[in-house]
């Protein structure tokens, strides 16, 4: 498939991935046991104080019509008003899309770098030492739930040791106080470092045993060039991919970080949002997370179906 | 055996803690301080001053069995799926179970997690299903491709002029043919499901307000972080270990099985 059809096809996908994700979102929303005007009227509802909320925020109207009306001021970059407080969704998004993004920022700019390196070291030195520590490290610690580990890493590093701070709480800018970070940063980037250095080890290996690596080094180029300029490019497309998929991680890591350490970040917003059934909050946060999943997601099939076009790509 | 030891050990302690510990649970539950360390509190009290240990004694088997049942029918579901997909030999039908699957990996899994959690009662069953349908995309994917493979296979084509039934050939053959694909990933199936529960108790999904679960006890019991560690700190190990100790437990079995099996 062409490149300029197959990113038509790809983003039509997206759009629709996105819609859909607005109407279950929507619908689960719908049955959430009590309604925001519940929420509001407080420990001692009374009947009528909470049909007269219903009808002041619109919500004895249909659902679909309710639903058809979002999406088209949505259209507009309108997501509503917060039910439970005077803020504009978009105010809210807007005030804790800067402490996630830091976070989501720097562990990027760690694992990717750390992956490389640890893939790369390992596959020169397969079935080796370092290989065996790296391999069983990163399978290891594949999967273990961000709130245990970062919890066992509060009591040692926080508690005992008393070299960070054990959350986020103080006030003040998150940058002016870079020991805060250390400790999240470090719980966020442990599952996406394991599965990203496993491919890029796996690709390496394969790139240094295949024939145009051989005859790089037969030629008596220098290995760090053969290393980096022949092996590495080859190796790193199924990582492309993975690290999509790690976007997810991060958000659903970025929820639990954020409740540990006390972070006014997205995560901590939908949580909120959704314990106090915030409709408008945590449609428009689950629109923004949605968005960026697909955005990712479609960003590394194109990238992978640049990168090796004649492979057939997942979707 | 000495590289299964390990990893045996690190799986084998979670595990029967949850599955004997709550016969072994003689501290009863009554109560005493909050978050103090005295005798006959070996890990002293929690945030509403039971015994720490009867608590870990009792809470392991939610997490445990919550996983196992959710994994289980993941599978369930995704392989009959993907042995459809992958063997009709109608576009439309491949499309339509698949596209489907594509809408739900758009929906980052905390997400629907939190929302599925908060739209049904907390209950076991309804963290199973979540878990379930977070997990579907993946299997169904990997089971298709599986089908795909060998039911392009000239053995299948055989069987098909021959005039076996597609259900036969499915299961008496492709299905067959799968299970070491499948077997591959169930470890990473596994923990990625102990991983889902355990963060989802954690978040206060799921979980019953009195129940002694060790991912909410570790929510319930950080805010005494700094009085009394040890109820924070032993179910977080627990959980720890389980989770890397499946993973590693696993590589080792299929690594043995592919050095003695050439393939």
């Amino acid at each position: 498939m062409s490149l300029p059809r197959y990113l038509v096809r790809r983003l039509l996908l997206g759009v629709v991935q996105i819609l859909l994700v607005v109407v279950v979102v929507f619908a689960l929303t719908e049955a959430l046991p009590g309604d925001a005007a519940v929420t509001i009227a407080g420990d001692n509802p009374d009947p009528a104080t909470i049909a007269l909320l219903r009808e002041q925020l619109g919500l004895d109207r249909p659902a679909w019509e309710r639903l058809a009306e979002w999406v088209l001021a949505a259209l507009h970059g309108d997501f509503g008003r917060s039910l439970t407080g005077p803020m504009e969704v978009a105010d809210i998004i807007g005030a804790s899309l800067g402490p996630t993004l830091l976070l989501a920022g720097l562990t990027l700019a760690v694992v990717v770098p750390l992956s490389l390196v640890l893939g790369v070291v390992a596959a020169n030195r397969e079935g080796g030492r370092a290989d065996r520590l790296i391999t069983t490290a990163t399978l290891g610690f594949y999967s273990v739930p961000e709130f245990a580990m970062g919890l066992l890493l509060v009591t040692v590093f926080a508690v005992q040791l008393r070299w960070f701070p054990p959350t986020a709480v103080g006030g003040g800018d998150l940058l002016s106080r870079p020991a805060v970070l250390v400790l999240p940063v470090v719980v966020l980037l442990l599952r996406p470092i394991c599965s990203l250095s496993r491919l890029v080890r796996a690709g390496m290996v394969d790139a240094l045993r295949s024939g145009f690596v051989q005859q790089a080094r037969r030629v008596g180029l220098p290995p760090l060039r053969v290393q980096l300029a022949h092996a590495l490019p080859n190796a790193v497309v199924p990582a492309v991919q993975q690290l999509a998929r790690t976007t997810d991680w991060l958000i659903g890591g970025v929820v639990v970080v954020e409740a540990i350490f006390v972070i006014p970040g997205l995560g901590t917003a939908l949580v909120d949002a959704v314990s106090s059934r915030d409709l408008p909050v945590v449609q428009g946060l689950a629109v923004v997370l949605a968005t960026v999943t697909v955005v990712v997601n479609l960003a590394a099939d194109v990238a992978a179906h640049v990168l090796a076009p004649a492979a057939e790509v997942s979707r | 055996m000495k590289r299964f030891l390990i990893p045996g050990a690190l799986v084998a302690v979670p595990v029967l803690l949850a599955a004997f510990g709550p016969l072994f649970a003689t501290g009863g539950t009554g109560k005493d301080v909050a978050f103090s360390s005295g005798p006959g509190h070996p890990f002293g009290t929690d945030f509403v001053g039971r015994d720490v240990w009867t608590q870990v004694l009792l809470g392991g088997g939610s997490v445990v069995f919550v996983a196992v049942a959710a994994t289980a029918c993941t599978y369930l579901v995704a392989v009959p799926l993907g042995l459809v997909a992958g063997m009709t030999r109608h576009r439309l039908v491949d499309e339509a179970l698949l596209r489907p699957l594509d809408v739900l990996l758009a929906i980052p899994s905390m997400l629907l997690l939190l929302l599925l959690a908060a739209a049904a009662p907390s209950s076991r069953w309804v963290l199973i299903a979540v878990v379930t349908v977070i997990n579907l995309p993946d299997v169904v994917r990997i089971s298709r491709a599986g089908a795909l493979s060998s039911a392009a296979s000239p053995a299948v084509e055989a069987m098909r002029l021959q005039g076996e039934s597609p259900a036969r050939i499915g299961i008496g053959y492709v299905a067959r043919r799968m299970l070491r694909t499948l077997a591959a990933d169930l470890g990473t199936r596994f923990t990625g499901a102990i991983y889902l529960v355990a963060s989802a108790s954690f978040l206060g999904v799921g979980v019953a307000p009195q129940a002694a679960d060790w991912a909410a006890m570790i929510d319930r019991n950080r805010t005494g972080l700094f009085l009394q560690p040890w109820a924070v700190v032993l179910p977080a190990l627990l959980i720890v270990a389980l989770s890397v100790g499946v993973n590693l437990t696993f590589d080792r079995l299929l690594r043995k099985r592919k050095s003695e099996v050439p393939t």
